[in-house]
């Protein structure tokens, strides 16, 4: 039987080499500096979209899908896929480029990391295909548009919250922070640190890494109520680590003498909006998907022929007990 | 040839003909835009043999320790390791491209035959010892690049890896064939002659087939696990270098689970986890099956969820099928 291996074996490598072979030549992209124009057929045509996504087992990631999904439902002449690279930047490249191989009409893209992204973006912007990115860019100017929100003016809007509104009279901050090395852990903190500079007596007493998780919230939470008597507020990167920081703090019994602020406010029954209207949390800031957007800058570019700015940065927005439930019952209709 | 020797064939080679009819199913249910079939544009191909390069190096490293009846948890881990070495080493210390890649994969090297030492020498399982490799690997890996991913720039001058490296990445062959997939291929080559021709071939089948029947016999168990393991650390290494220069990027993240997606496709190429049987270009079959199917499904925009369970499902399809092939 051995004898019937190399044959075999080294046909399955041939495989593996003229898989590559093919004949067919490299399409040429036309001249991608107006990408608009070119793929533009106006309402009566029929477009593909392709919708990359870094990971859905985030909610907000998904939340962003859900709402490129339902604002794409108005525009008849839209198709979108959608593919998630779980979190792995060698899967989105794949994910891309099987979009350009399906020659889509528009691609959305929300990146895992700039870097590792940038190249394949720029392939597909230069066969002619628009590109939108958002939420996380990629590198150069090699896309048609960026939408995204600015996360230092986030932390900014929290700190001068907690400035002027939480501890006008000053008191004692626990920050609980995203992921090390992630880009918006570092401008959530800047902003909110340069903002209560404001009021001289707020003091960031104690920090750490929550990971953007709930559980590891809770857990650093614990720690962080031990070693400190005297806590008034904290501020977590997001909205799951604030709501751990609160669990944590109700099985120590202090959750009453603590405020808790969080960020994204999605509107989701499991999202921030949905605390602060129950009162676990005392306020969150929006960090838009910018689904909605991106489907609109779509239907500029394919049906319109219109163009579309090269960046757009949608502002924050401030949830309290004043307007959560009013919010909450606009951006999720269906509960 | 007689029927049952023709039955033995078909077992044989089951993750060759699963490769062939997935190959036949992707033509038949590709998408077609003007006529022309999606699959098999040469663009498509080079892009999935070049999408399975990495999984596939890793996997024929698997392929080794799977026959002697070892598993490696470490491999995903030490490409993210490699990945960040190679990026470390090039761009924040300015090394040459030799260099680095060299010791890149020694540390891969090295590390695999520790890993080799502490489950031959003090008898600990494969599966705990490369589990606590995985771990040490990252936590290395977080270390070494300060948490972050390292962005891999290209040029002379300070801060910036030798355009030398950045050939590794690209296309050749008439601009088709990328050297991801030339590597890929000239590792399963070489392991494939290599097993047919060393005698540590035989002393490789004789420990996964019965360790203790082949200590009695002479064979040098402990040298042949830990060279068996070197080799799979060295080339979860060089499918790291591959990895960060294909990404212009090392990320102490890069590669989770990995580890799982290689020994799906040395579990589809028909080498059995008990040791002892298989061979390498099943593994290439396995891998290309998944490469392929992966890209047919996305051509095809299944969603991601039920993505998962097609893999699933042919995964359990090809161990069923193991069970069913008569012993030899």
């Amino acid at each position: 039987m051995r004898s019937v291996k190399i044959p075999l074996a080294c046909a399955a490598v041939a495989a593996v080499v003229l898989a590559g072979c093919g004949t067919t030549s490299e399409r040429t992209g036309g001249s991608p500096s107006d990408g608009a124009a070119k793929s533009c057929k106006g309402a009566d045509g029929k477009y593909t979209i392709g919708m990359s996504q870094a990971n859905v087992a985030e909610p907000y990631r998904q939340r962003m899908d859900d709402d490129i999904r339902a604002a794409a439902k108005e525009v008849p002449q839209f198709d979108v896929k959608f593919a998630d690279a779980a979190q792995d930047n060698a899967k989105q490249v794949a994910d891309v480029e099987n979009y350009i191989t399906q020659q889509i009409d528009l691609l959305i893209i929300s990146p895992n990391e700039a870097k590792p992204l940038t190249a394949v973006v720029k392939k597909a912007f230069d066969k002619g295909i628009p590109v939108i990115v958002l939420d996380r860019k990629v590198e150069g100017d090699a896309y048609t548009g960026f939408i995204g929100g600015d996360n230092v003016q986030i932390g900014s809007e929290a700190g001068k919250y907690v400035a002027e509104q939480l501890l006008p009279d000053g008191g004692n901050i626990v920050e609980l922070k995203g992921l090390a090395g992630a880009t918006p852990q570092a401008e959530r903190h800047q902003g909110f640190a340069d903002a209560i500079k404001a009021n001289p007596k707020l003091k960031i007493i104690a920090a750490a890494d929550g990971d953007w998780l709930r559980e590891k919230g809770q857990s650093q939470m614990d720690a962080l109520l031990k070693a400190n008597p005297a806590i008034d507020v904290v501020y977590a990167h997001n909205d799951p680590m604030a709501e751990g920081a609160y669990l944590a703090a109700k099985a120590a019994g202090r959750e009453k003498s603590i405020k808790f602020i969080g960020i994204d406010a999605l509107p989701i029954p499991s999202g921030g909006i949905k605390a602060v209207e129950q009162g676990r949390l005392s306020a969150t800031f929006t960090y838009p998907t910018n689904g909605k957007e991106a489907v609109a800058a779509a239907r500029k570019l394919l049906i319109d022929c219109a163009a579309v700015p090269k960046s757009q940065v949608l502002p924050t927005r401030l949830i309290d007990k004043s307007n959560a439930a009013q919010t909450y019952a606009r951006e999720n209709p269906a509960g | 040839m007689t029927k049952n020797s023709v039955v033995a064939t078909l077992f044989r080679f089951q993750s060759v003909f699963g490769l062939l009819a997935v190959v036949v199913a992707a033509i038949i249910f590709s998408p077609r835009k003007n006529g022309a079939i999606l699959f098999v544009s040469a663009d498509n191909l080079a892009n999935v043999v070049r999408a399975v390069s990495e999984i596939g190096i890793i996997a024929v490293g698997m392929t080794f320790v799977i026959l002697i009846g070892g598993i490696d948890l470490s491999v995903g881990a030490m490409l993210g390791l490699a990945a960040v070495g190679s990026a470390v080493l090039m761009v924040e210390s300015d090394w040459g491209f030799l260099p680095s890649v060299l010791l890149v994969l020694v540390i891969g090297l090295v590390f695999g035959a520790l890993q080799g030492a502490a489950t031959a020498m003090i008898g600990i399982q494969s599966f705990i010892v490369t589990l606590a490799g995985l771990q040490i690997a990252r936590g290395l890996a977080r270390i070494w690049s300060d948490g972050q991913g390292v962005a891999i720039a290209y040029g002379d001058g300070p801060n910036e890896a030798p355009a030398s490296f950045a050939l590794l990445g690209e296309r050749t062959f008439g601009g088709l064939v990328p050297i991801p997939v030339l590597i890929f291929a000239v590792v399963a080559v070489a392991a494939i002659v290599f097993l047919r021709v060393s005698a540590f071939s035989r002393h490789l089948y004789a420990v996964g087939g019965n360790e203790k029947a082949a200590r009695l016999s002479g064979v040098p168990v402990v040298r042949v696990k830990v060279a068996v393991f070197a080799i799979c650390g060295l080339l979860a290494a060089l499918a790291g270098i591959v990895h960060a220069v294909q990404l212009n990027q090392g990320s102490p993240n890069d590669g989770i689970g990995y580890e799982l997606d290689a020994i799906a496709a040395v579990v589809i190429g028909g080498t059995s986890l008990a040791g002892g049987r298989g061979s390498v270009a099943g593994t290439v079959a396995g891998a290309l099956l998944l490469g392929v199917l992966n890209n047919i499904l996305a051509l095809n925009n299944i969603d991601s969820n039920i993505q998962l369970l097609i893999k699933g499902l042919v995964i359990v399809a090809a161990a069923a099928l193991q069970r069913l092939r008569p012993a030899s």
